[in-house]
């Protein structure tokens, strides 16, 4: 019955196009002047296509209210594609005390880091979920200290990356030229100093919630490695004493969130892999 | 004469005036500013929490955003020896384990006592990087140590009640 209905169907459209199209050259035929056929185009309503957001909001100038989801309908016809253009919208024309950090919008500043649909990235790299059925989750980075709305305080972060020294240590500076490093030396920082200290891995990692005052986790430890692995500095030795102890580093059990969360596609987990492989070899 | 590149309010205002005629450039005013922030926050220690109670995890962090975290002191036995006998003894394992299956514990009993030595022990590094990474003294003064003592007894036990049933029962495998 119902094939029999599409065959029907599908016999009416072919004879209309073929009425309308006689009809169309009998106009055009006798018309004075073809101007009056180029009727202006019926104002086409703009595609609504309402996506619901729901994004955590928290103000530190209320301390007793609770925080909360709060959710914004934003028309994708007139967003960017991205997470992080939805929120400037929001901020925009919405909700103008909505607070989130955000710099370069490219992927390469690491501000607006941030837990999306349950996974840690950066809005400016994220896609909206187009389906209108789901709302899009935005909560601030998990297990941080929140200073407002999606503004995680990353002050022990920082602390921690800075703790690592990342910077060249090297005594002997070669006298009137650069460091040379060979192709193979230079190559193993590849995938490392990548790393735009976003803390989209640290803040994935459960060792780094339950232990985040002595545990590094893997940002700074894969900072930590870049470090240890480059042929310039000569303070490797010094570097890797500093890990021998149960929190720095031996907290991390090896989850792999990390690496999967890594919005750059970075792999903190094989770089601590290789602190722990060098510190028990002696490498 | 180079001191008049820079403006004459910024000579007042940042009291560059006071360097006299030296070649002085913008950056070298900005650099004497950033000294002096410095030196302001140079009384703060780097443990310093302003009055308020320092907890592990807290919210409140000892010293300046510029001062670094410290480590712990550097100790092999917890760090890379602990690391590479854990790694060993889980490898071992699986020969010993395999062993112990094919052969009888009665005609082997060094092999079946090392088996179940080692199981116990592999068991004890496991709990006790649970009490380490959820209980660790530092958070739970006396929760942690107590854990950690159950855990050696329990370990201890289980040691003793492997040998027992080892000799004087059927034994493990």
């Amino acid at each position: 019955m119902f094939a029999s209905r599409t065959a029907t169907s599908r016999l009416l459209a072919s004879s209309s196009t073929k009425i309308a199209s006689t009809s169309q050259l009998a106009q055009r035929a006798f018309s004075v002047s073809a101007t009056q056929q180029h009727a202006a185009p019926a104002p086409v309503p703009p595609k609504q296509a309402l996506k619901e957001f729901k994004i955590y909001r928290w103000n530190p100038d209320q301390p007793s209210e609770k925080p909360q989801l709060q959710s914004y309908k934003v028309n994708l016809a007139e967003c960017g594609p991205m997470v992080l253009d939805a929120l400037i919208k929001i901020k925009n024309d919405l909700d103008p005390t909505l607070t989130f950090r955000r710099s370069c919008r490219e992927g390469i500043c690491g501000s607006c880091a941030m837990n999306i649909d349950g996974v840690n990235t950066l809005a400016c790299l994220s896609r909206i979920d187009r389906s209108e059925t789901k709302p899009q989750k935005i909560y601030p980075l998990p297990h941080m200290y929140i200073v407002k709305d999606l503004v995680p305080d990353l002050t022990q972060f920082y602390k921690q990356y800075k703790s690592i020294e990342p910077f060249l240590k090297n005594d002997n500076v070669p006298e009137g030229r650069e460091h040379l490093q060979s192709v193979a030396e230079r190559k193993k920082l590849d995938g490392m100093y990548e790393c735009i200290l976003c803390a989209c891995c640290s803040t994935s990692c459960p060792s780094y919630w339950w232990n985040q005052d002595e545990y590094l986790g893997p940002a700074a430890l894969m900072a930590a490695y870049r470090w240890m692995a480059d042929s310039r500095d000569s303070y490797g030795a010094e570097r890797k004493e500093k890990m021998q102890n149960s929190l720095s580093l031996y907290r991390c059990h090896t989850i792999f969130n990390c690496s999967r969360t890594c919005p750059k596609g970075l792999n903190p987990a094989k770089a601590i892999a290789q602190i722990k492989l060098e510190l028990a070899t002696g490498a | 004469m180079s001191f008049s590149v820079i403006r004459p309010h910024v000579v007042s205002r940042t009291g560059l005036g006071m360097l006299g005629m030296r070649h002085i450039s913008t950056s070298r005013a900005v650099a004497v500013q950033a000294s002096r922030r410095v030196a302001a926050a140079e009384g703060i220690s780097a443990q310093d929490t302003g009055g308020f109670k320092y907890v592990p995890g807290g919210p409140i962090l000892p010293g300046t955003v510029n001062d670094a975290t410290s480590f712990p002191p550097a100790d092999k036995t917890h760090g890379s020896y602990h690391w590479a006998f854990e790694r060993v003894l889980s490898a071992a394992l699986i020969p010993l384990t395999v062993g112990a299956a094919v052969t009888t514990g009665s005609a082997y009993p060094i092999l079946d006592g090392i088996l179940g030595v080692s199981l116990v022990v592999h068991s004890h590094i496991g709990f006790d990087s649970a009490v380490v990474d959820y209980i660790h003294p530092r958070k739970y003064p006396v929760l942690g140590p107590i854990m950690s003592w159950i855990l050696r007894i329990a370990t201890g036990l289980s040691v003793w009640g492997v040998y027992e049933f080892n000799t004087n029962d059927i034994g493990t495998l």
